[in-house]
């Protein structure tokens, strides 16, 4: 009895440990943790993979030595993208940990040859997560884009990483992505992906040496701007800023953000979105398909520097209404520029034409991107604005 | 009886010096009788032996002349009883009382104690800031008359018995006739005479030899040295062991769930004693896992801790050259050591090795890049946590329990810490405490006595004895919540 009772649960003890998993052991001094990775198109079949690895000494809050840098760069060629990976133990001392990756960087060259090759690995590894973002690198490689020191936040990973998530709080017209959105984007036939754009800006050279941190105004940085428009996997183009602003109105993607606006009786003043619902439906008309696209908007006044008197219902209603027909004007805008010149749509119509009417969508499946090119778009804006700040007039209605 | 020789008597006690051999002849009716008197001395009150025996014997006595044999009437001492055999004449002569012969034919054993007891003190391992602060003493007379004060009925009942061969311990039960369980009280009966050993020379002796489980860490019995905790303990219907000389007193049977709980919980305002319950198991938690869970994240499961921790710890570890358990292992051990010096340690050393003690712990081993800051704040907040086990022997079982976590944690990770936890529980719900699942309320659950388990609801909620343990009387009280009569 006594016997059964210690060698029962022993047994069940040893036997549950055959069952163990995917698991290894390391130390967190072994490891090299990445934290972006960048993928360009080497030559014919060899992909560049360039990796951001962080020194932790460096970045930690005390003994930091303030000579070496915060992160460092392995750079590797290969005919795939994890023999490029594993080739680059050849130069880094430790195996590179990309389980808390936030960037990835893939170069626009390469994107314009298709990226579905570069995600395959990313999306198989069993270390990734997919939370990270995805980024192109916009007339540059991405490696380049790697090796930017950046103020603030010590390792430029997390700059980007940052910076995306809150441009696209704050300011609307980039959009972060991540690996499952992208791939689900790629394969879906009703909604074509968007990838933001990042540029390199000012001194490349002083940028990628620790000079670029100790001046208060960095030789060169790292700016988001504009919007990769893929067909498939491939880049077919760039959406301008006002473009993005409008692809994340109609995306329902805007949280808070600004929007400039011409007075009544001349001068400017910006409304500030804090709140937006967009919803969009399909109808159909005749067997045609339609979508009204629904913006609800509220905002407050932000700005004035013009005349005008806040105090009075009617001119308020009127900024309601230049808001809402500024609103429509470059979403329009976006609309007619993506159906005409990139032909693809990533607004997702597709899928609510799919929702509203799955037989419908059977037969122009596969032929989908000529049906939108051709399909009206109706929008109905409405804004509120709700807020005129901490004031009513401005003080500038007294000094003339 | 037969004749008594005083020269057998002295050459049993081995000529021992510290036993007082008087011998006397009274006149007395006419006759002369001898009179052999012996007590240990120390163990008696001198003074009481000259005032009351002596001096009745030689002064008074003579005077008298009535022909029976009237001192037993004229002695004037409480406890006097006559005793037939030389073994209990033995135990009562080192129980403190004097002996005397008369006309080596008859014993007299008179209760003369004054040995120089404790005074009953402030209770030095469980202290509380509100409620009784008095604690047990070495004398289990004293013990009992603590108890008795707490719970004045005449169902408070007292059983004793000798164990130990040599030191003849006197061992007593106590229990409220009605309310216990007479199973249990069956149960612990029988096993305290089943004891066979030469000594008992405190309470842990009797723990040992009749707790269930023996190889489980875990312990099934509970003790402690606040007769307000021993009263409570009764009032639920367990029994209590106290044992001479010690001031540890044993309760059985006892939960698992009861080595949680501090006698204050029941001073305090439910509310607050609830929370502060709460507060004690995420403690418990802590003691019992914190490493384990330190190593087994760091080095199998990084992709679990947010990247800035991530990177500060792993900064942390630059230069390491430990792996992280061998790291932990050499900080618990560290304290391990430290704890133990300072409870051995004389009083007035304390000083010097407090001071060695954060030095080496804290600030020094992290400069000299032996371990990581990040596992000195692990290992302090375990150590700080192991303490708020109001239970000492429980806590020890934690910390026990830690050390094979920690080796489960390093070589399976978080996987190998469940798998530990799972063998913990399977074994705790197989224990059993004299009859009673260790593990119940819980395991069998029985919800109406859950109401003083991981938190306490106000007194007059609690209407209920433990269904298990107090078969016979399980209502407490009636009560109605309290307020204005409506």
């Amino acid at each position: 009895m006594m016997m059964r009772r210690i060698l029962v649960p022993l047994l069940f003890v040893l036997i549950a440990m055959t069952l163990t998993g995917c698991w290894n052991r390391r130390e967190l001094n072994d490891l090299a943790i990445a934290v972006a990775i960048g993928i360009d198109k080497d030559g014919e079949n060899q992909y560049q993979v360039s990796v951001q690895v962080v020194d932790p000494g460096e970045v930690a809050a005390n003994n930091r030595t303030m000579t070496r840098t915060p992160v460092t760069f392995y750079q590797a060629r290969g005919r795939t993208i994890f023999e490029a990976i594993r080739k680059m133990t050849t130069v880094s001392p430790r195996p590179i940990y990309s389980a808390h990756l936030r960037m990835l960087v893939i170069g626009e060259e390469l994107a314009k040859e298709g990226i579905a090759d570069a995600l395959e690995y990313m999306s198989r590894y069993y270390e990734h997560r997919t939370d990270f973002y995805i980024t192109i690198a916009r007339e540059t490689t991405a490696a380049s884009t790697l090796k930017i020191l950046t103020h603030l936040e010590a390792i430029p990973a997390n700059q980007m990483y940052s910076s995306l998530l809150n441009s696209q709080k704050q300011w609307a017209p980039t959009a972060s992505i991540t690996l499952d959105q992208l791939i689900m984007d790629i394969v879906r036939k009703g909604k074509q992906p968007v990838v933001t754009g990042l540029r390199l800006r000012g001194d490349r050279e002083k940028g990628e040496s620790r000079e670029n941190v100790e001046k208060i105004a960095s030789p060169a940085y790292l700016q988001y701007s504009g919007m990769a428009v893929f067909n498939e996997d491939k880049l077919v183009g760039w959406l301008n800023e006002g473009e993005s602003r409008g692809y994340s109105f109609i995306h329902n993607d805007v949280h808070d953000t600004v929007g400039v606006l011409n007075c009544p009786e001349g001068g400017r003043m910006t409304i500030e979105v804090i709140r937006s619902k967009t919803t969009t439906k399909a109808r159909f008309v005749n067997g045609e398909p339609e979508i009204h696209i629904g913006i609800r908007t509220e905002g407050s006044i932000g700005e004035v520097l013009c005349k005008i008197d806040l105090t009075q219902k009617s001119s308020i209603y009127e900024l309601e209404h230049e808001s809402a027909e500024a609103i429509r004007g470059f979403v329009q805008k976006t609309i007619h520029q993506v159906q005409e010149k990139y032909k693809v749509d990533i607004f997702g119509f597709g899928d609510v034409v799919h929702r509203a009417n799955p037989s419908y969508w059977k037969s122009v499946e596969n032929d989908w991107d000529a049906v939108f090119q051709k399909m009206p778009v109706k929008l109905d804006v409405v804004v509120n604005i709700r807020q005129t700040g901490t004031v009513s007039n401005s003080f500038m209605q007294e000094m003339k | 009886m037969s004749q008594i020789d005083i020269a057998t008597i002295k050459e049993k006690l081995g000529y021992s010096n510290d036993i007082i051999f008087k011998e006397f002849q009274i006149d007395y009716g006419g006759n002369s009788r001898k009179v052999n008197l012996f007590y240990a001395d120390g163990l008696v009150n001198t003074d009481s032996v000259q005032d009351f025996i002596l001096e009745t014997l030689m002064v008074e006595f003579p005077k008298l002349n009535t022909n029976q044999h009237p001192f037993l009437d004229l002695l004037t001492a409480g406890e006097i009883e006559e005793v037939t055999s030389t073994d209990t004449m033995y135990y009562n002569l080192f129980s403190g009382h004097v002996i005397l012969i008369w006309d080596s034919n008859k014993i007299l054993s008179i209760a003369m104690n004054g040995i120089k007891d404790r005074a009953v003190s402030e209770a030095m391992t469980e202290t509380v800031s509100r409620g009784p602060k008095e604690s047990f003493t070495e004398s289990i007379r004293t013990n009992t008359a603590l108890v008795r004060r707490k719970i004045k009925n005449p169902d408070l009942w007292l059983e004793n018995m000798r164990i130990g061969k040599m030191t003849q311990t006197s061992v007593s039960i106590m229990y409220i006739k009605g309310i216990v369980s007479d199973k249990i009280l069956e149960e612990v009966r029988n096993r305290l005479s089943r004891i066979d050993i030469d000594g008992i020379l405190e309470s842990g002796y009797i723990e040992e030899l009749i707790q269930d489980s023996a190889y489980s860490p875990f312990p099934t019995m509970y003790n402690s040295e606040r007769p307000d905790v021993i009263a409570a303990e009764l009032l639920e219907g367990k029994v209590a062991i106290l044992v001479d000389g010690t001031p540890h007193v044993l309760v059985v049977p006892a939960l698992f769930i009861s080595f949680m709980h501090s006698a204050e919980d029941y001073y305090q305002r439910a509310d607050i004693s609830s929370l502060i319950r709460i507060l004690r198991f995420v403690g418990i938690f802590i003691a019992l896992l914190g490493p384990s869970l330190y190593i087994a994240i760091t080095t199998f499961h990084q992709e679990m801790l947010p990247t800035q921790l991530l990177i500060g710890l792993a900064a942390q570890r630059e230069g390491i050259p430990f792996p992280a358990f061998i790291e932990a292992l050499i900080m618990e051990i560290t304290f391990e050591i430290l704890r133990e010096a300072g409870v051995r340690m004389p009083r007035t050393m304390g000083q010097a090795i407090s001071i060695v003690g954060t030095l080496v712990i804290g600030q020094a081993a992290v400069d000299a890049g032996i371990v990581s800051a990040a596992m000195v704040i692990v290992v302090s907040i375990t150590a700080i946590s192991s303490f708020v086990v109001p239970a000492m022997n429980m806590s020890i079982s934690i910390r026990m329990i830690r050390f094979a976590l920690m080796g489960l944690a390093a070589s399976f990770g978080l996987y190998g810490i469940i798998l530990g936890i799972f063998a913990l529980v399977l074994h705790l719900c197989s224990l059993r405490t004299f009859g009673v699942p260790y593990m119940s309320p819980f395991g069998p659950f029985i919800a109406e006595d859950t109401k003083d388990t991981l938190f306490r609801l106000p007194h007059w909620a609690m209407r209920k004895r433990l269904r298990l343990i107090s078969q016979n009387n399980i209502t407490r009280g009636n009560n109605k919540p309290p307020g204005p009569k409506r």
